[in-house]
């Protein structure tokens, strides 16, 4: 009976860890989201659907459902990227993605259990991409 | 009795509860005393091992700033060599230890992990928002950070690597909460002993709650009368013990003619006016009184003596009153109901309580005996009555033959003649005393040993007299009158002996309950018949119905001995008297004055006329007749 106590109650721990980080992760993402500036509208696309439905919630921010259609990207597998989206605007959601895909402009990962963001000085120039003045403190020159 | 064990056990599970929950924050406390005694413990040790290496990365390599050792650890060679040496230190606990160096833009970056899993790279930027890590660098000691929302992670532990005294990196370690979980594990059969403990312990109390309420319920069923909600006799033998009688009088309660009411309209109507009666009988009397079911429509009745309420007597008064007007409808009938109560009010003068309920049932029976639908209190003249001797004792003189008849004369003052005898029942004790009517008579009245010691008196005075020439008197109350096995035994003995009947007179006491007249003046004419007389017993003590004496033609009219006793001094009674013989003298009776006890009395009563006297300054009874030769001998 005790045993059966604790195993309910640790995965409703575990299950409530996990809606804390995604939450976390979301709030993170729509600022910025928002802190980003294109040279056109930003329509969001992920490859990760639940992250994509819950953005789709949010007022300020327009997503799309189809990559192609999208202007900016967030992407967690580089396998989900899909070759006629590579012109697109990718914000990967790990952090050696940012060394695989050479295009990728920053990322937002978690590091020892705490979230970290990373801009990419370089190719946010070279993608004419403009950042809120609040996310230049995680501006980096190169990806290490 | 049952408040006070109620209370006691409320107490004691309340302090029991209390105790548990002691109990349970005390373990609570010592967990958490536990854990930061083993938290202190290991970070002391960590402590130490984090010194070690300090001095190993610092002085081995001189390292005297932070640009020195960037400079060291980007040579790959080095710091894979280093991340191997410290990820020696992982542990489950230890999930993450790595050296952190801030920039000159006060940015965290990575120089060396020893981390098996999420290993960052060299100089990756690692983002912290905690103060701790910038307080490290002002004050260049220990910090720790409680972890509250990061996955898996505990507690922080920030150690300054320091050249020439100022930090140059810090030394980080991430404790998981298996460390909790390894201190629980510890803990785990003793908090499992006391869990098991206070579990059984609560489900004892619980079952013990239920037993408790069991009990109760149980008592409840036991002691209540389940078609009035009274309580019932087991009650009362319960409470007997504890009750203070001193506080209480004691009265028992009877439904008059209620045997009338199941017989016309059956026993549904009879159970109904016993429920409604009993909940009228609850409306009347005080909160502290406590009334008992105590047999078919007899109920026990103790009232509480409280000097600013109303009295016993008035309570009484009360339930008789709201009992007679109410009107009981069942099944579309009317029923008037009376009650008649006797009442103990001293019941803790009486021996046990048994006594006191028996006087109060002889209460209630004379309360019954003179019209019912009263109350009748108990008082010292009573107490001859209440106290005679019991049928098991008439009954055994009955069997031993110690039943014998003692003979008074009525002596005719006149002729200086005895005229005839009065028989007067004695039973010889056992020790050889003679008991006298007045102790054993009034708790016959009504029962068969009643009818069978009238019937044995009747067959000793009659075999006494059947071969004498003198004349006799013999006591008869109405319900012997009515009786077939006595009226045979008249019959059979006079019937044969008309002259033995010519000689016999019957004394029919005037006082009795003679509720059918009919019937009397039937049962007188049989005597008539028979040839023998009628005496109107202690006439002048009673409610006498003039014309029926008159209809039934009594022989004799016997005055009675109250008004005798002082006749000599008080002057109401003599003309009480007077007009007694002067009625008799009219109708045509003789007229006999008992309870002449002195030379006073009896010469004021020649001056009245009487025919005829009897008492002891003539005789004492005797066991044989006397002779007028043994007369006024005292």
């Amino acid at each position: 009976m005790k045993t059966l106590l604790i195993l309910i109650m640790a995965i409703q721990l575990l299950l409530a860890s996990n809606n804390s980080v995604n939450t976390h992760k979301v709030r993170i993402l729509e600022t910025i989201v928002k802190g980003i500036t294109l040279q056109e509208k930003i329509v969001v696309w992920s490859d990760n659907n639940s992250l994509l439905s819950v953005l789709k919630k949010q007022n300020n921010i327009e997503t799309s459902y189809k990559c192609i259609n999208s202007t900016l990207i967030i992407l967690e597998k580089n396998k989900n990227l899909k070759e006629e989206c590579l012109s697109k605007k990718i914000f990967v959601l790990n952090y050696n993605l940012l060394s695989t895909i050479k295009k990728s402009f920053g990322a937002l990962f978690w590091k020892k259990g705490r979230p970290n963001i990373v801009f990419i000085e370089p190719r946010l120039k070279s993608q004419s991409i403009s950042i809120s003045k609040d996310l230049e403190s995680y501006l980096e020159d190169r990806v290490w | 009795m049952v408040k006070k064990k109620e209370i006691f056990l409320l107490l004691f599970l309340l302090s029991l509860g209390i105790f548990f929950i002691y109990i349970y924050n005390y373990i609570q406390q010592s967990q958490e005393e536990i854990f930061s005694k083993i938290e202190r413990n290991k970070l002391k040790n960590i402590e130490y091992i984090f010194k070690n290496i300090e001095n190993n990365i610092v002085r081995d390599n001189n390292i005297t700033d932070s640009k020195e050792l960037v400079k060291l650890f980007s040579d790959n060679e080095i710091r894979q060599e280093y991340e191997k040496h410290l990820s020696l230190l992982l542990t489950p606990t230890i999930k993450y230890l790595y050296l952190l160096y801030k920039d000159d833009k006060d940015r965290f970056r990575f120089l060396l992990d020893a981390s098996k899993i999420d290993k960052a790279n060299f100089y990756q930027k690692f983002d912290v928002t905690d103060e701790k890590y910038k307080k490290l660098y002002e004050t260049s000691s220990v910090q720790i950070i409680k972890q509250k929302n990061m996955e898996n992670l505990f507690l922080t532990y920030l150690y300054p690597i320091k050249s020439n005294g100022n930090v140059i990196a810090i030394l980080s370690v991430d404790l998981t909460t298996k460390i909790q979980h390894i201190i629980l594990e510890l803990i785990s059969p003793l908090e499992t002993f006391f869990i098991m403990l206070i579990i059984f312990i609560f489900l004892f109390i619980i079952l013990l709650v239920v037993q408790v309420f069991y009990y109760f319920m149980t008592r409840k069923r036991i002691f209540t009368d389940p078609l009035t909600q009274l309580y019932n006799r087991n009650y009362l033998q319960e409470i007997i013990p504890s009750l203070q009688l001193e506080n209480y009088s004691l009265a028992m309660l009877d439904l008059d003619r209620f045997k009338n009411i199941n017989d016309t309209y059956g026993h549904k109507t009879g159970d109904f006016i016993l429920a409604q009666s009993s909940k009228i009988f609850k409306k009347s009397i005080g909160n502290n009184d406590i009334l008992i079911r105590y047999g078919g429509e007899e109920f026990l009745l103790f009232i509480y003596k409280d000097e600013t309420n109303i009295s016993s007597l008035q309570v009484c008064e009360s339930i008789i009153e709201n009992i007679s007007s109410h009107l009981f409808q069942f099944d579309n009938n009317d029923i008037k109901m009376q009650v008649s109560i006797g009442i103990h009010e001293n019941p803790v003068l009486e021996k046990n309580m048994n006594e006191a309920i028996k006087v109060a049932d002889k209460m209630l029976y004379i309360a019954k005996s003179e019209g019912r639908n009263r109350v009748v209190s108990f008082d010292e003249k009573l107490r001859t009555i209440v106290h005679s001797k019991d049928i098991n004792y008439v009954k055994q003189a009955l069997a031993e033959n110690r039943v014998v008849c003692y003979y008074q004369p009525i002596f005719d003052y006149k002729t200086n003649k005895i005229y005839k005898y009065e028989a007067l029942v004695r039973i010889i004790d056992s020790d050889g005393s003679i008991i006298s009517p007045f102790e054993f008579l009034p708790g016959l009245k009504h029962t068969n040993i009643h009818y069978k010691l009238t019937q044995r008196i009747l067959s000793l005075v009659l075999d006494k007299f059947k071969n004498s020439t003198k004349s006799v008197s013999i006591n008869l109350n109405f319900s012997d009158l009515i009786n077939n096995d006595i009226e045979n035994s008249i019959v059979t003995a006079l019937k044969e002996n008309r002259d033995l009947a010519s000689r016999v007179s019957f004394e029919i006491l005037e006082s009795d309950e003679i509720t059918d007249i009919k019937l009397f003046k039937k049962k007188i004419n049989l005597i008539h018949s028979l040839g023998s007389k009628i005496s109107i017993d202690d006439f002048g003590s009673g409610y006498a119905n003039f014309r029926t004496i008159l209809d039934i033609e009594a022989n004799y009219l016997k005055i009675d001995g109250s008004l005798i006793k002082n006749i000599d001094t008080n002057e109401k009674d003599f003309k009480v008297v007077k007009s007694i013989i002067n009625f008799a003298n009219e109708a045509n009776m003789k007229t006999i004055a008992e309870f002449v006890h002195s030379k006073e009395v009896y010469n004021k009563l020649l001056t009245v006329d009487v025919d005829f006297l009897q008492g002891y300054y003539i005789s004492e009874p005797r066991s044989e007749v006397v002779e007028e030769e043994k007369l006024f001998k005292i």
